[in-house]
């Protein structure tokens, strides 16, 4: 009888929208492309899915890339951001904020703005800087800083981030990804961004 | 394992008329197990409740045991006919060769990856980059591991949930589809409904290399199909899940195949 | 910015919102329960006969095997074990079986499940002053277990969702919004989102209360600190709230939509009166939690602090300076100025860190912060001093190579 009732089913049309019609995420080719603001132009030595900012959630000086979504990995560039801007978009009656980031700001403050980032914003509950160095970015006397982070949803994350402030606005090239396999996978392509990087 | 957000997010997708939906997705080179291979199933997240008149999961211990019981059987009985043996994993600490917390760090990262393969195959977000091209996330290294200290040489993670109508909503006959969305996920379109998924992990490699999800539902109360407190329902829940395997698109397109 | 974290944002269940404090606003319209109508229904060796009961139990079986193999645990033996002693203590007639996890969140929470098992939050740590008032907490919650309230609060919404069926549907959706979780708990074992979902009813939360009363008292505990300890949270969420120029929270966090908590604390204040027996000497070892969580203070002040929830975090540093301002104190004074960043914030940072480093406990970080204060002041000299201190304290601080860039600037 349970046979006759399944025989009795029909196959549907398959679950979900699937890979059709309108994706949040955008194609970028293998070529020069303008990211964040259109102020820096970079190239990614093979594909990555940048994802379509939205009026309300994203900040236009802000742009995010994934290879593999971004629970798994991705990579974030901050263009031009000035004096009293945040990262994010944020509601000033919010109990916990992300700090906002100041011109005069040394690379350990900025540090201290991405972790208060990942820990009210990400879900971390532990986040360990492994190394803050001074490095050129964009011709300027930038940084690099290279952290972990555990998240609640029990996965250790690990990132590297290059940046400089540059006529008091910051520039910035963040990638993040799963510390199991993941980060290690895409760290060349960070690389290869962030050495073609060009302000405009 | 669990599957948390990820089994709200997929029952917010509505259902038409009494069907079966399964969608898989495969690696582009993926062929079907077969021949004598080891298939390590990884603590399946098995619920069988009774959906209450109001539509609230009352689960139910005695149906939960009787379903894992007709699950494994069902697992080994569909592998041993293509060769294979299976490990059915109830926790952490039963994967020879391999300490609970290695198990754990696999289905941390596994949990992510299925999230991903859920949002960017099912649900309408995809990445262009993989777009139409078969399924291409991977657990990488650990998994490889994993295979190499335990001898097997598939990984299944599994989850099957399975709703019975109690007899109040069989009377009251309602229909609908709601909360998905604040926390309570009431996928009750009609009497009884099942909502599973499995990923097969290929652990030479470490690619997932085969995804599928099954959710069925009745729209009429009173039928009840793949009932997993039963032996036939189970087998039958088993070969819709994994007894339909198509290899993948490059190999389909080569033996001249769509 | 962290497209992860917008997904989160829009998958998240509840705001916070924890079982702990739930209801903690459960204000008038509320008789007090008389702790001594407050018997426990469970006793040791408790195993359900109701099948529904034993269904639910299966799911928080799993969900204990979930959450005990999480990487979100501390796993300090002293601590759990201290944490341990107290459950034993105020738990009950069933207590030396519980197991009790702490988890790495830096919310004030803390929720028992009926299987027998407790998980508190780190933020708890931060908050309480003594060990009575971590035993109110622990002995509240047990309140909830002993009283058998999350298979009554289960079983009420199923009497109320089986009557009203097409509302049962946004009863559920109410429910979810509400916190009593309706489905598959073992889908949402995620150490989190898990203690947001249970909220009991006020009359539970009542029994709770005195419940609770009644097992501190018998445990030694001075039945007082319960109240004191509500006190305390209003006073941080007054704090937090005046910052944003805005009232206390009233809809998610940590606070129901009711009126002010103060009758519910006038109860509390009542309960320990009932309780309290007349010339018995009640000890609330403050010395022994100074001792036991000394260890870890200074990370769960990094964890609140980094929240940049400034109303919050200088009044809990207020309240733990009453006991003398330290090193580690005044540097996250400065840390919550820092991160704070309004107009002259950067000089009160300064002069926190300049105060800080005047201890001898003051943290290897505070010097470093100095120096970058001094060296924004253009006082260079005074900034290699401290930077070169702080690379003395911590040579192979993760920063060294900036620090020393900055030196040879």
């Amino acid at each position: 009888m349970l046979v006759a009732a399944a025989s009795a089913l029909s196959a549907c049309s398959s679950i979900g929208a699937g890979e059709s019609g309108f994706s949040d995420y955008a194609f970028v080719p293998v070529k020069r492309v303008d990211v964040g603001d259109d102020s820096l132009s970079v190239a990614a030595p093979r594909p990555w899915n940048r994802h379509r900012g939205t009026l309300f959630e994203d900040i236009r000086e802000v742009e995010d890339w994934t290879l593999n979504g971004p629970i798994l990995d991705g990579m974030s560039f901050v263009t031009g951001l000035k004096n009293g801007r945040t990262l994010v978009r944020q509601l000033k009656s919010e109990d916990q904020q992300v700090p906002k980031f100041r011109s005069d700001m040394t690379a350990p403050e900025i540090a201290a703005m991405l972790e208060s980032l990942y820990r009210v914003r990400g879900g971390t509950v532990e986040f360990k800087t492994l190394s803050l160095q001074p490095r050129q970015f964009l011709g300027a006397n930038g940084f690099e800083l290279d952290f972990e982070h555990l998240d609640s949803d029990e996965l250790w994350r690990k990132g590297r981030a290059v940046g400089a402030v540059i006529d008091g606005k910051l520039y910035l090239i963040l990638f993040d990804a799963a510390r199991a396999h993941y980060y290690g996978a895409a760290l060349p392509d960070f690389e290869a961004v962030v050495a073609s990087a060009r302000l405009k | 394992m669990r599957y948390r957000l990820f089994g709200i997010t997929l029952c917010s997708v509505l259902l038409a008329g009494g069907c079966v939906q399964t969608r898989q997705y495969a690696d582009m080179e993926f062929t079907p197990p077969a021949g004598e291979y080891k298939l390590l199933v990884l603590r399946p997240d098995i619920t069988v409740g009774s959906l209450t008149t109001g539509g609230m999961v009352e689960p139910r211990a005695d149906w939960i045991d009787e379903a894992r019981t007709n699950i494994n059987a069902a697992l080994k009985a569909q592998q041993a006919g293509r060769g294979a043996s299976a490990l059915f994993v109830e926790h952490r600490t039963e994967v020879p060769g391999v300490s609970a917390a290695e198990l754990a760090e696999v289905e941390r990262l596994n949990f992510a990856v299925d999230e991903s393969i859920v949002e960017h195959k099912y649900l309408g977000d995809y990445l262009p980059t993989k777009r139409g091209r078969g399924l291409d996330w991977t657990l990488g290294e650990d998994a490889v591991r994993l295979g190499e200290k335990s001898g097997f040489d598939y990984a299944l993670f599994l989850h099957a949930e399975d709703q019975v109508a109690s007899t109040g909503r069989i009377a009251l006959g309602v229909i609908g589809l709601a909360g998905c969305f604040v926390g309570f996920c009431a996928p009750n379109v009609g009497g009884a409904t099942q909502l599973d998924y499995a990923s097969l992990v290929d652990l030479k490699t470490g690619q997932v290399v085969w995804f599928n999800v099954v959710q069925a539902g009745s729209e009429v109360p009173g039928i009840k199909f793949g009932d997993l407190r039963t032996p036939e329902g189970a087998a039958q829940m088993v070969e819709r899940l994994l007894g339909r395997m198509k290899p993948g698109q490059s190999v389909r397109r080569r033996e001249g195949k769509t | 910015m962290c497209r992860r974290c917008a997904m989160l944002d829009r998958r998240a269940l509840l705001a916070g919102g924890g079982a702990a404090i739930a209801a903690l606003g459960a204000g008038i319209a509320q008789a007090r329960v008389k702790p001594g109508d407050m018997v426990p229904l469970v006793g040791p060796g408790f195993k359900p006969t109701d099948r529904d009961e034993q269904g639910l139990w299966r799911e928080m079986e799993r969900v204990e095997e979930e959450v005990s193999s999480s990487n979100l645990l501390i796993q300090d033996p002293a601590i759990t074990g201290y944490l341990q002693d107290i459950i034993g203590s105020v738990g009950g007639p069933a207590a030396k079986d519980f197991r009790i996890y702490l988890a790495h969140v830096p919310d004030f929470n803390a929720m028992m499940f009926p299987t027998g098992f407790a998980v508190v939050f780190s933020g708890l740590l931060l908050r309480m002053r003594n060990e009575a008032q971590l035993a109110g907490v622990i002995a509240h919650e047990s309140g909830h277990f002993l009283r058998r309230h999350m298979i009554r609060s289960w079983r009420d919404m199923k009497r109320k969702t089986d009557v009203f069926a097409i509302g049962a549907m946004i009863a559920g959706v109410a429910g979810g919004a509400a916190g009593v979780y309706t489905g598959d708990y073992v889908q949402l074992a995620q150490l989190g989102a898990l203690i947001s979902l249970f909220k009991y009813s006020r009359e539970m939360e009542a029994e709770a209360d005195a419940m609770g009363s009644v097992q501190m008292e018998k445990a030694g505990y001075p039945p007082i600190e319960m109240a004191n300890i509500w006190q305390q949270l209003v006073g941080e969420q007054t704090a937090s709230a005046a910052y944003r120029r805005k009232h206390r929270d009233r809809g998610y966090g940590l606070f129901e939509s009711h009126p002010a908590p103060e009758s519910r604390m006038a109860d509390l204040r009542a309960d320990a009166a009932d309780v309290t027996v007349p010339g018995k000497a009640y000890d609330a070892r403050r010395a022994r939690y100074l001792a036991t969580i000394g260890p870890i203070r200074q990370m769960l002040l990094d964890d609140q602090v980094k929240l940049n929830d400034p109303g919050a975090s200088e009044y809990l540093i207020q309240t733990l300076a009453q006991d003398g301002w330290n090193g580690l104190l005044r540097f996250y004074e400065g840390e919550v100025w820092r991160l704070r960043n309004r107009a002259g914030d950067e000089a009160r940072a300064a002069q926190s860190y300049s105060a800080a480093v005047v201890y001898p406990d003051a943290p290897a970080d505070a010097w470093r912060w100095h120096g970058i204060s001094l060296m924004k002041a253009g006082r260079a000299g005074e900034a290699r001093a401290a930077f070169a201190k702080y690379l003395g304290m911590k040579p192979d601080a993760p920063d060294a190579p900036w620090v020393r860039q900055m030196m040879g600037a």
